[in-house]
């Protein structure tokens, strides 16, 4: 068997299950159960990455989320996943996995020559310092930079998975399976109440599967698996393994990833691959427990260095034991379990050394019994080898653990547990902005206060004896139900010693000198580094952290955090409660873009609202273009058109005959009540009073800085009965504008407002020959040109549907617009197409209805306008209305000094000095082309188009002063050289009189 | 993610259903004409924008399109009540600095 | 489905739904979508506090507007929903929503006339969608940010929440399955939206 580390028998994989996988190529074999890290370790497999920086060659640390070392290249083709822990990986058959760097191997890695020669060039804050002149050589440095440091690879093909999003909603989600999770989840479950229990892992029970001590006499797995079995069994409780709850929100919000595929392939067969949980909880519970944390010294980052409780937990729970000679690095009783854990699976424990000089807890006494030699006050100052640790230089210690107090001696070892105390995972509670506090007497960070409904349970509070733990987890879920439970766990603990905090153990050496004593094993951050940083003046920790890069990106500080800064404290002859910490953001692990995207993308990613008549713009080869979310018609294109033939075409039609519009869009408000029209007045900015019904009136709406908002146009259906038209993109917001006013200010006024946008279809069609396509299809109105006059409202019947028939125009042509319940738009647009077939009638979109309206001077609300306009700006004085007894909104505004202003920019109409020229929207005007730059900016081209009717180019923008600078040139400089000029003129260029709407 | 009780649907509701629409209280000058020039800038561009205890408003955009007045912290989002459209608030900064001395400081 | 008193041409009528036929793409669906199609539709505003108001409404309705926020209350083909203080969704038979906007003023002004009310017909703006099925319920978590497990979502109630990313008015029946009003506009989208959400479950149009 080549799995030279596994052990034969024990563990919690299924060895009749054996699976292989591929690390950098080479074939490997593990078994169900096993995580690609146990996998690897239980290969001999020691070097699964080369550091950050310094490219140094890097193992496996811990055994889960703390991983700093062990990112992945997982997958092939377009399934591939860069970076994911090889500790929280399920082996599968088949897996493809490696290294995310290392060049051209990680075994042999030519930037660790670069590391290593530079090494003490590259303190902290070199990128800074060094790359930053000249800055527009970045890039180049950055490209270089990017490729040595290695991250992971995206494949640029799109992702075949399908990933969602599920919202949820408890009493209680209780996050962390381990003892004082799943006695919360047991003790708020039995209330009946609605719980949701989330854990990162495939299988719950965190600690208790890699335990051997008892739960009320049962084996602490075996407890683990009934506990899980009791909680499955209840309706009330959703049980989510392989689900991190990686952010912790204001209001109880939690979001969770659930893995639903990943530990089965590359690519999922059956539904999503991941879900994005959203979980709304009245009670959260944290029960996410602590983290070993590595001691600091010389090169504690060789392969061969681990964590002590990841080497017992691969011992006891993936039957892998790492290492055969190993000596144990401690500074508390925990390293000892880990001592006597290496022994029983047959190892050889080189010693034991602890940083105390008197140790007496139960299980100092086991190992000792158990014949392990312990050197107490001792500790391991540097680590000895180049890929993978061959000694431990091991030195005495003063009882502080600051002075080295006699000569050095070396062990012989290839493995290192380093067992340097525990830091209590308080990175959900830190997201809605509780600052962690510092516990000397565990020598640790907990939660500090927090306003969410939030408890806390076991280790992360420095319980860390199991009984503490599932006592403290029951009392949290009866807390969170509001319950009494009496209930107490037994489980044979007995008295631990007192740990020592120690960080960083001493170096014969001043740290500056020392060989590189690592703080952040991710991001490359040694405790030298640190030192400087604080010399150099930065003294906040939050400073320290964004100098250093310690804790940053997807590590956020796991194993590193509390060295650092009890590093940074003893520099700065402070404490560590006075220097404090960094608080930790969301993600806790990293999350896929695809989970945050769900099913938001493709067809999906935005609505796309159709009108009643869509499926005949499909038919009839519209290209469309998106008006806020509408897809309206943007033009029809006959068969071998270019788009600005089919423009001509278009725009001819509704000039000479008659042409039809879709203009169901439209944002549609239905007003009702008596003092209706006393709002209008209140709201617009002409009078209403006045409007008789049967008659329409197109007004403005402004915000109260004058500036315009939206315009359309009113019709008085009945005395107390208007229809209000706004634009497309601006419908809801219109409506919540009228409904603030009318539910804050004047709720005295009796009058409703209810969206008809969707209810109405409306079919607009113009020219000459409107009034003639609507006569064959309607009977019952008189639609002479007498009878209804421009802006009439008629209610009538159309093809024999009951209508509302207006005649207004947004194209200068004489025009008629046919409203009917949509249900029946589609039937009329047909009729309406038969009818003026003998007149050629030509549907057209709505770049033909812009090139229409502008040939009239007509603005468009957001295009000519962009909320820095006033009615004046916009030469619209004539729809302000100065006779009103109440102060319309944006009134007042009109006599600011900066809205009185003569020389604010207005809007004209500009005719290009070069007939054929059509100026690019949004060109900036100035006066004078031959001004050195920077240029006076004049204003800018904001409407702009080719008239088929005129035979020149049209456009409208904004220039400073504008009216008061009629038939003057000014120029349009372009980024391709050209100048462009024009001539200042009034906006309207077609049918200046108006004749052709009033026909 | 708020959650926000809305006091028309008497239901704390997700915080995708709402808009925030701004500091609370403003009233419109009765007489825009008859104030200076200093006092409508006053009422159109300047908001208190407090570190602590803010009422504001909020539309229930997705719901019942009802506007109703929040009481919430800025600096920790705590929401402390939520009252309908022209009603005043029972808690205030000034409200809590008074009860802090007797009151704890959960 | 409402029987048609209707003398509606419903040949040349289009529900917003109506290019999404019959069809089942999973045996034992656990997803079934119907369209209540060319129900009528009223949007109503008045005073609760009114009892001319109330009275004028129970009497065309013949089942007093509800008051309580987010129910709802149903006589036969016609079920009025809360939507709030000062507004409800009347939904009646299909062709009869002209008949009973003008009963209902004509209700209100027999009671002195001076109500200020106001009766929108929004037959066409949106129309009622049926979900029923083993699956709905989670369909519904994945699509609405309103928590519609039982302990808060009984039979009767109705609530205006998001949907996918537009809206909607969902209202629990007594069957265990739930009514959807759907504007027109957003239908396709939701359909879509529809047909994705509820692949892992199986759907059926019925």
């Amino acid at each position: 068997m080549s799995q030279v580390n596994r052990l034969a028998t024990g563990g919690r994989i299924d060895r009749s299950k054996p699976m292989s996988f591929s690390f950098n190529g080479k074939t490997y074999h593990g078994f169900d159960g096993d995580t690609l890290a146990s996998a690897l370790l239980a290969n001999g497999v020691g070097i699964v990455g080369r550091s950050f920086k310094y490219s140094r060659a890097r193992g496996i640390l811990g055994h889960g989320a703390e991983e700093p070392n062990a990112l992945m290249q997982l997958h092939t083709g377009n399934a591939a996943v860069p970076n994911p822990r090889a500790t929280q990986v399920e082996l599968f058959d088949g897996l493809v996995s490696g290294s995310t760097n290392g060049w051209p191997s990680v075994e042999f890695d030519l930037m660790e020559w670069v590391g290593k020669m530079g090494g003490k060039m590259m303190p902290p804050g070199f990128y800074y310092k060094t790359f930053m002149a000249p800055q527009k050589m970045w890039m180049t440095y950055e490209k270089f930079i990017r490729k040595a440091a290695g991250f992971g690879k995206l494949s640029l093909a799109p992702d075949p998975d399908t990933y969602d999003k599920i919202n949820a909603h408890c009493d209680v989600i209780v996050v962390g399976a381990g003892p004082a999770g799943l006695t919360a989840a047991l003790e708020a479950g039995r209330s009946g109440k609605r719980v949701i229990i989330v854990d990162e892992q495939n299988e719950f029970g965190g600690t208790l599967l890699a335990n051997n001590q008892t739960v009320d006499g049962v084996d602490a797995a075996q407890w683990a698996q009934q506990a899980t079995a009791q909680l499955t069994d209840m309706s009330n409780v959703v049980v989510m393994p392989r689900t991190t709850a990686f952010g912790y929100y204001d209001h109880n919000f939690v979001c969770a990833l659930e893995r639903r595929t990943d530990h089965l392939g590359p690519v999922s067969t059956s539904g999503s691959r991941q879900r994005l949980h959203r979980i709304r909880a009245h009670q959260v519970i944290l029960a996410t427990g602590a983290i070993e944390r590595p001691l600091v010294f010389g090169n504690n980052d060789l392969p061969g260095i681990m964590l002590a409780n990841s080497v017992s937990t691969y011992i006891n729970r993936y039957a892998v034991v790492p290492g055969n000679r190993c000596v144990v690095m401690t500074t508390n009783d925990s390293g000892y379990q880990t001592a006597l854990d290496i022994q029983a699976a047959g190892r050889t424990v080189v010693a034991v050394v602890d940083s105390r000089h008197a140790p007496d807890g139960r299980l100092v006494q086991q190992a000792k019994a158990a014949g392990i030699e312990i050197m107490t006050g001792h500790g391991v100052t540097e680590a000895q080898g180049s890929k993978r640790v061959v000694g431990a230089i091991v030195a005495p210690l003063d009882e502080a653990g600051d002075t080295l107090t006699g000569p050095a001696k070396t062990l012989s070892c290839d493995l290192i547990a380093v067992a340097g105390g525990w830091s209590p995972v308080v990175h959900l509670s830190c997201h809605t902005g509780s600052r962690p506090v510092w516990q000397e007497d565990i020598a640790g960070f907990v939660p500090g206060p927090s306003i969410q409904n939030q408890h806390l349970a076991g280790a992360i509070t420095g319980d860390y004896k199991l009984s503490q733990a599932l006592n403290a987890g029951v009392q949290a879920g009866a807390a969170a139900v509001g319950v009494e439970s009496a209930h107490v766990f037994d489980c044979g603990d007995e008295s631990e010693g007192a740990a020592q905090a120690l960080y960083l153990i001493p170096h014969t050496k001043p740290v500056s000198r020392a060989p590189k004593q690592f703080v952040d094993f991710q991001n490359d951050v040694t405790a030298a580094g640190i030192e400087l940083a604080a010399r150099e003046g930065f003294q906040s920790i939050e400073h320290v952290k964004r100098y250093t890069a310690m804790g940053f990106g997807t590590d956020q500080g796991k194993t590193g955090n509390v060295n650092g800064m009890a590093i940074v404290a003893k520099t700065l002859n402070k404490s560590i409660a006075e220097t404090g910490t960094t608080i930790f953001r969301p993600a806790y692990t990293p999350v896929t873009f695809g989970a945050l995207g769900g099913r938001d993308v493709g067809v999906l990613l935005d609505p796309a609202r159709h009108t009643a008549m869509h499926p005949w713009h499909v038919a009839n080869g519209a290209k469309f273009e998106n008006v806020g979310q509408w897809k309206r018609p943007w033009y029809f294109p006959q068969q071998g058109e270019t788009m600005q033939q089919t423009l001509n075409r278009e725009c001819l039609a509704v000039r000479n005959s008659v042409g039809i519009l879709d203009a169901s869009t439209l944002g549609k408000i239905d007003i009702q009540g008596k003092d209706a029209r006393e709002f209008l007045n209140r709201v617009y900015t002409n009078a209403w009073s006045k409007l008789a019904p049967g008659k329409c009136r197109y007004g403005l709406m402004l915000k109260e800085d004058g500036m315009i908002f939206d315009d359309g146009v009113t019709a008085c259906l009945s005395d107390q009965h208007f229809l209000m038209t706004t634009t497309s993109g601006g419908a809801a917001a219109v409506l919540g504008w009228l409904e603030l006013w009318h539910q804050t200010e004047w709720p005295e006024l009796e009058v409703y407002f209810t969206s008809v946008t969707d209810q109405w279809a409306t079919c607009s069609f113009a020219g000459p020959n409107s009034r003639k396509v609507l006569e064959k299809l309607c009977t019952d109105v008189d639609l002479s040109a007498e009878a209804m006059k421009f802006m009439d409202y008629r209610e009538g019947t159309v093809a024999g549907i009951k209508a509302r028939i207006f005649r207004i125009s947004f194209t200068g042509e004489l025009s008629f617009e046919v409203n009917v319940p949509a249900d029946q738009g589609h039937y009329m647009w047909q009729k309406l197409m038969e009818a003026g077939e003998e007149f050629g009638i030509t549907p057209y979109g709505t770049e033909s209805m812009h090139v229409l309206r502008a040939e009239k001077g007509f603005i468009i609300a957001g295009q000519d306008t962009d909320g820095s306009m006033t009615p004046q700006d916009c030469l619209m004085g004539w729809a302000v209305s100065k006779t009103k007894s109440f102060s319309f909104l944006g009134e007042r505004s009109f006599s600011r000094p900066d809205t009185a202003r003569a020389d604010r920019k207005q809007l004209v109409g500009l005719k290009p000095i070069d007939p054929t020229v059509v100026i690019p929207e949004g060109s900036q005007i100035v006066m004078d082309p031959n001004q050195p730059i920077p240029m006076d900016m004049m204003g800018h081209v904001t409407s702009s188009y080719w008239s088929e009717c005129l035979g020149h180019g049209i456009a409208m923008g904004t220039v400073k002063g504008g009216c008061d600078r009629m038939g003057q040139t000014v120029y349009c400089p372009q980024a391709d050289g050209r100048v462009l000029a024009a001539q200042i003129c009034s906006p309207v260029f077609y049918d200046p009189k108006g004749d052709h709407h009033h026909d | 993610m708020h959650h926000i009780y809305c006091p028309y649907c008497e239901e704390t509701r997700e915080e995708e259903e709402y808009s925030y629409t701004g500091e609370a209280h403003i009233e419109r000058p009765k007489d825009p004409a008859a104030i200076s020039d200093e006092a409508w800038a006053d009422y159109l561009f300047f908001r208190s924008n407090p570190r602590g205890i803010h009422h504001e408003m909020w539309y229930h955009a997705a719901g019942c399109r009802r506007y109703f007045n929040v009481t919430r912290n800025t600096q920790s989002y705590q929401i402390h009540e939520t009252y309908k459209m022209g009603e005043l608030p029972t808690i205030t900064a000034a409200s809590l600095d008074q009860a802090a001395p007797q009151g704890d400081a959960s | 489905m409402t029987n048609s008193t209707s003398t509606q041409a419903t040949d040349i009528m289009e529900s917003p739904l109506h290019n999404h036929v019959a069809h089942t793409n999973a045996d034992n669906a656990g997803v079934v979508m119907s369209e209540d199609k060319f129900r009528g539709h009223l949007n109503l505003r008045g005073n609760p506090q009114d009892a001319d108001f109330m009275a004028a409404v129970a009497s065309v309705l013949s089942v007093p507007l509800p008051t309580a926020p987010n129910t709802s209350a149903r006589a036969g083909d016609t079920v009025a929903y809360w939507l709030c203080p000062n507004e409800w969704l009347l939904i009646v038979a299909s062709g009869t929503q002209g008949q009973v906007e003008n009963a209902l003023r004509q209700a209100v002004a027999d009671k002195g006339g001076n109500q200020h009310i106001a009766v929108t017909d929004v037959s066409s703006a949106q129309t009622l969608v049926n979900l029923s099925g083993s699956g709905v319920e989670q369909l519904l978590q994945k699509s609405t940010v309103y928590d519609c497990h039982e302990a808060n979502f009984p039979a009767g109630k109705v609530v205006q929440t998001t949907f996918a990313k537009t809206g909607t008015t969902i209202c629990k029946l007594a069957d265990g399955s739930v009514d959807l009003v759907i504007r027109r506009s957003f239908s396709d989208y939701f359909f879509l939206w529809l047909q994705d959400a509820s692949e892992e479950y199986g759907l059926h149009i019925a």
